[in-house]
């Protein structure tokens, strides 16, 4: 039997011990709608309210600036399109490399009318807050770039960039689905207005996510049908779910530090681990500025779907960063922005570390990699 | 998602690497994805008597083209040369859709290196005659 060894921490991660204790009591006993009057809604209520504490407490804000929504992908559509329609025409400036969630949404309100710039950024993933600077425009109504990248881990300086839209009183905000629960984030001193994060990035439950939205931000709902979280997004809560990621939070205060440390020293191993023991590789992303446990490598001449499949049966879980489906693979869009070129895109891989990753499991993944890699390459006809 | 003769193909491709000296080579390639396969025959009385694959792409391009090597020994040319990607498919125990073009890129390969070797054995005919 293989060792099983799950390095896409950055996908999703195991729910933590501790939230399914804090949740279980949420599905039968106290199941009530919060919104309900009685005390079976009350009951219900005050689990919600004491994630929605444990979560401004985490951020040093106030509890009323943080809506709870179903994923990142809705907190990124939330606050995007909330700012957006408020002002209802304008510009917006965001990067090439953001997740999809605020892609695509920035896509669809172009054929609304609204212009959006998409920053460049260099060869390690990043905006330079100067661009930011130089195409802010009268009509800006809002900048958006994201805390770190998914793919590469890089972590984008939000600080400088912050400042800047604040200059100019324009909105910020800042995708931290990646970042939330794993570096510091500091939300006065980078200036941030709206903050995306999310709940099973961080050993909470899937399905739960939050917002937050400064006091005095301007910006209208995008999901009605409801009085529910102050108006700003209708809906049922999910009770069971927002109380996991109240605890969730409560133990990555306690941990985070101590983790990224570990992490960090885990992640440097895997990469020097691979570098001498296999040829053309590059390790993609901030050399040191990056998070604490992504470590997304090229293989040149290898396709990264093969590498994929055969750590996969070596028990080994990790993230191509190219897809093949249906025909239709593109090389990763962060690496193409990045300036990677296509032969060595083509062969990315993200290993993302976590909780339960061990020096034993890094020490076993690097030997089943450098011969898989060098199988690989052996039957591809560039290795003539 | 996969099945497992291509999983065993993948694991243990078989007939991998150049060929020295073949009496037919021939490539396919999935534009769209940069998989390639490349196949070596070697022919007797106009069958394939050994093929071998070099191939660039994802895994169950990989198992395709490994298949394909059984697939084509003992076949003759004219009938490679004509190869549906079906019978490819149907060797590697059968492909999820978005996988297909593993099928395609490897019959691909192979009728093209079955067509190179029916050239080649028209044109050593024809040096004969003269």
């Amino acid at each position: 039997m293989n060792r099983r060894v799950y390095l896409d921490h950055n996908a999703s991660t195991p729910v933590h011990p501790e939230v399914v204790e804090a949740m279980l009591p949420y599905f039968a006993e106290r199941f009530g709608n919060p919104s309900s009057v009685h005390a079976f809604g009350r009951e219900a209520r005050e689990g919600l309210e004491t994630a929605r504490e444990q979560i401004a407490h985490f951020l040093r804000v106030g509890k009323e600036e943080i809506v709870f929504t179903s994923g990142g992908t809705e907190s990124d559509n939330m606050a995007v399109k909330g700012v957006a329609m408020a002002r209802g025409r304008g510009h917006i400036i965001t990067s090439r490399i953001e997740h999809h969630a605020v892609l695509r949404t920035c896509e669809s309100l172009e054929t609304l009318g609204f212009e959006v710039t998409y920053l460049p950024v260099d060869g390690h993933g990043m905006v330079d807050p100067d661009e930011v600077r130089r195409h802010l425009r009268p009509d800006t109504i809002l900048v958006s770039v994201m805390h770190a990248n998914s793919e590469v881990g890089t972590l984008e300086p939000v600080r400088e960039i912050g400042h800047v839209a604040r200059e100019r009183g324009v909105p910020f905000h800042v995708d931290a689905v990646q970042t939330f629960g794993k570096v510091p984030i500091d939300l006065d001193g980078a200036s941030i207005d709206l903050l995306s994060f999310s709940s099973h990035k961080i050993y909470g439950p899937k399905g739960v996510a939050g917002l937050f939205i400064r006091r005095g931000t301007k910006m209208v709902s995008v999901q009605h049908g409801g009085e529910h979280e102050r108006r700003r997004r209708a809906g049922t809560e999910n009770v069971a779910g927002i109380v996991g990621f109240g605890k969730a939070v409560e133990v990555r205060a306690r941990d985070m530090a101590d983790e990224a440390v570990r992490v960090t020293a885990l992640r440097n191993r895997l990469w020097e681990g691979i570098r001498a023991r296999v040829p053309e590789v590059r390790l993609n992303g901030h050399p040191t500025e990056r998070l604490p446990g992504t470590c997304n490598m090229c293989f040149r001449n290898v396709e990264s779907e093969s590498i994929v499949l055969g750590l996969d049966l070596a028990g080994i879980g990790v993230s191509a960063g190219s897809a093949c489906t249906s025909g239709n693979v593109e090389p990763s869009y962060v690496l193409v922005a990045m300036g990677v070129p296509v032969d060595w895109a083509m062969g990315s891989v993200r290993c993302s570390l976590g909780r339960s990753t061990t020096a034993e499991d890094i020490d076993y993944v690097i030997e089943v990699t450098a011969p898989l890699v060098e199988k690989l390459r052996s039957l591809s006809p560039a290795s003539v | 998602m996969y099945s497992p003769t291509l999983i065993d193909h993948f694991r243990n491709p078989r007939n991998a690497g150049m060929m020295r000296d073949p009496d037919g080579v021939g490539e396919g390639e999935y534009e769209a994805c940069m998989d390639l396969a490349r196949f070596y025959l070697r022919v007797r009385d106009g069958r394939v008597v050994e093929a071998r694959f070099q191939t660039y792409g994802c895994g169950p391009t990989i198992a395709a083209s490994s298949a394909g090597t059984e697939l084509a020994a003992g076949q003759r040319l004219e009938d490679l040369a004509a190869l549906p990607e079906a019978r490819v498919e149907a060797a590697v125990g059968g492909l999820p859709g978005e996988r297909r073009h593993a099928a395609e890129v490897v019959a691909l390969a192979i009728r093209a290196a079955a067509r190179d070797a029916l050239r080649r054995l028209e044109t050593a005919r024809g040096l004969e005659k003269a």
